[in-house]
């Protein structure tokens, strides 16, 4: 054997023994070190606004526990980037695992990332936080006791929203939600939900993510004399949807009902957005002490507003560290059992992990976007609030009693 | 009727955006011979630097003339200061070099302008729609399609009409022999890169009240301007054009028409065409 095959035979013995080490001998060596959270989160690319969001509320996060940690422990976020690809995140989700020894994943941007990373993680026996992702099945058929919903997921959103159309004038609808997970989940809710309150839908279609020309969709909705149009994109896509539709003159005939009415949206379409309706996740609006409190310091960090996923994801990590104090260590399995039907005191109201699909339960909301003079850009106001047992499916599906 | 003409103002608004970016890439293969992954984010920057000057001018017609020329230079000095070496080099290392540019461009974009999209207005007089004999249809649009005739006219009367054209094509044709008679090549390929980069950036200043300007866009139109310019034919403005208005309506009747095909129809249409002529419509069979 020549000298270089040797090494070459060497490097590779070596990288195959650090990580066929079994993951729980490793994390057993790090026992006392800090407690680890990672983020395998969409930091470049189109959907970076919410990789970024997760970020921006990680960062605040460690800020408010500097000095205290949790259980004295001080906590690290690692961050990879995925760009909004599942197989990237997979590879990034397995890296935070396998070689920095995260329990914890969090911070996953897109539904797609979500399942692709989620199914892994029996397999990891690490706990994968959705603060984001909206696709129902992630609660439903693909849900398994190591993946933990804190956000309103998109039936959920669909659900607020339908209750609140229920009583409206509005008669005909048109669906558009983009060609994955979440866009077909929320559609497919709204559906049933609006048939259900005896109204119409008199058109549904599924562009393409990544779309950037609407006008073929926004020829049809017009055509369909629809009054409102349900709109499930993600954040760029919802973007230039609204601002061809205004450019079109549509957006004063047919209604944008958004699945999520986020800042993003409203901070790049601007006042063209004002009049828009929709459900959100978390506006920051809301009225509540704990939430003017975090607003501030929110803003005093980042200089902006928090949009729906800074809300959520802060409101994810705060239950955690409570969970893992509860649990009085960071061991996966328990922390799992202190997680289950454990309670929470969130920003806009009480979260309930309920045990049967870790679904957590809490308010809906149907927003309207606003002018306010105070705001450089429109803001959520909320219309209605439902409570979380009228907007939380039933155990382990996507449908409501 | 009126919706036949809405189809196709639709599908000529789209075609027009992808030939404005599909002309510099196909200029840029016919002289340079490479293929340039980081002409997308050239149509990003110009978004981007459209937004700025719409910003800071308060205007918009001024971007449409400012920007061009910025990024034109901005990719005369990346070809003149990294392409120029490596021309000689496998195709392998222009294709890792442009990737490797595209992704610098992007991310410095991002840590410079932050993930928000940034939304810029059409000038006042093309905000709103028209009304076409009872059909509403946005101005804006509307300019996209002249605008695009006019730079595709301009483009290939200079091409073939003035002296610099001849020797870009004769530079096309054959560099080698074009050296010999005392053609400047290497100034040739910077200005070429430096013009297809302008047009990139024209096509994303007149994107971007359309589509605002946004993280990914690059990623997103270079895609499509890769199977215009394969359809089209490598290195042939004709073929640009071509090739943009059969991807522009591909994909708008595709969605209107057959919407479960948004995603493919426009590749079969590729794949269609490269069964009957290989190198495109209008390219020449090496």
């Amino acid at each position: 054997m020549r000298r270089r095959d040797f090494l070459q035979v060497a490097v590779a013995g070596g990288v195959g023994a650090t990580l066929g080490v079994p993951a729980f001998l490793r994390r057993t060596w790090a026992q006392g070190g800090p407690i680890k959270i990672g983020m395998p989160a969409a930091l470049s690319g189109a959907y970076a606004q919410y990789g970024i969001q997760a970020k921006r509320a990680a960062e605040l996060f460690s800020k408010d526990i500097k000095g205290k940690g949790i259980l004295g422990r001080p906590v690290e976020f690692i961050y990879e980037d995925t760009a909004g690809d599942p197989a990237t995140a997979v590879r990034k989700a397995q890296k935070l695992v396998e070689k920095d020894g995260v329990k914890f994943l969090t911070g996953v941007a897109l539904s797609s990332e979500a399942l692709a990373v989620s199914a892994k993680c029996p397999e990891w026996k690490v706990i994968f936080m959705s603060t984001i992702n909206g696709a129902g099945a992630l609660t439903a058929k693909a849900w398994h006791r190591y993946f933990f919903r804190v956000n309103t997921s998109g039936p959920m959103g669909a659900r607020a929203i339908s209750l609140y159309l229920a009583e409206s004038p509005m008669k005909r609808f048109f669906a558009l939600g983009s060609d994955y997970a979440w866009g077909r989940d929320s559609v497919g809710s709204f559906t049933t939900q609006i048939t259900a309150a005896k109204k119409d839908i008199v058109g549904t279609d599924y562009p393409p993510v990544g779309t950037k020309d609407f006008a073929s969709y926004i020829a049809k909705i017009r055509q369909s004399r629809a009054d409102g149009v349900y709109l499930a994109l993600p954040g760029q896509d919802a973007t230039i949807y609204l601002k061809q539709a205004h450019q079109f003159g549509l957006n004063r005939e047919v209604k944008p009902i958004m699945e999520i009415l986020e800042l993003e949206n409203m901070k790049a379409v601007g006042d063209a957005m004002v009049g828009a309706i929709g459900s959100s996740r978390y506006p920051f609006t809301v009225d509540t002490p704990r939430n003017r409190e975090f607003v501030k310091r929110f803003h005093d960090l980042h200089g902006v507003y928090p949009d729906m996923f800074d809300g959520e994801t802060y409101e994810g990590l705060e239950w955690l560290a409570q969970v893992i104090t509860k649990a009085g260590t960071d061991d996966v399995d328990k922390v799992i059992e202190a997680w289950e039907d454990s309670s929470y005191d969130g920003l806009e109201g009480p979260f309930f992990m309920r045990k049967c699909d870790h679904q957590a339960v809490q308010l809906g909301f149907a927003v309207e976007a606003v002018k306010d003079p105070k705001y450089p850009h429109p803001i959520p106001k909320i219309l209605a609030t439902y409570p979380g047992e009228k907007v939380t499916p039933k155990c382990r599906t996507e449908e409501f009693s | 009727m009126a919706n036949l003409v809405e189809q196709l103002l639709n599908a000529l608004a789209l075609a027009g955006l992808l030939f404005l970016v599909s002309a510099g890439l196909s200029l840029v293969f016919g002289i340079l011979r490479v293929v340039n992954f980081a002409h997308g984010v050239f149509y990003m920057l110009g978004a981007y630097l459209g937004f700025t000057t719409v910003a800071l001018s308060g205007w918009f017609w001024p971007a449409l003339v400012v920007v061009p020329p910025i990024v034109g230079v901005l990719g005369a000095l990346v070809e003149s200061s990294t392409l120029r070496f490596i021309y000689r080099r496998p195709p392998i290392y222009q294709l890792l070099l442009t990737f490797g540019l595209a992704l610098i461009l992007e991310e410095s974009i991002r840590v410079l302008y932050g993930p928000t999209a940034k939304g810029v207005e059409p000038p006042v007089q093309l905000q709103g729609a028209a009304d076409l004999g009872g059909l509403l249809y946005p101005r804006y649009r509307l300019f996209l399609v002249v605008l695009s005739l006019v730079v595709g006219a301009a483009v290939w009367l200079f091409l073939r009409r003035t002296r610099a054209g001849l020797i870009i094509r004769a530079v096309a044709q054959n560099s080698e022999m074009a050296d010999c008679l005392g053609a400047d090549v290497a100034r040739v390929r910077t200005l070429v890169f430096g013009a297809a980069c302008a047009l990139a950036g024209l096509g994303g200043v007149a994107a971007a009240p359309m589509t605002t300007a946004y993280l990914g866009m690059g990623i997103s139109v270079i895609v499509d301007a890769f199977v215009v310019v394969v359809i089209g034919g490598l290195g042939s403005i004709g073929g640009s054009m071509a090739g943009s208005l059969i991807v522009g309506a591909a994909q708008t009747w595709g969605a209107y028409y057959l919407p479960e095909t948004a995603m493919v129809i426009m590749y079969a249409v590729m794949g269609a065409i490269l069964i009957f002529r290989p190198w495109g419509l209008f390219g020449e069979e090496e």
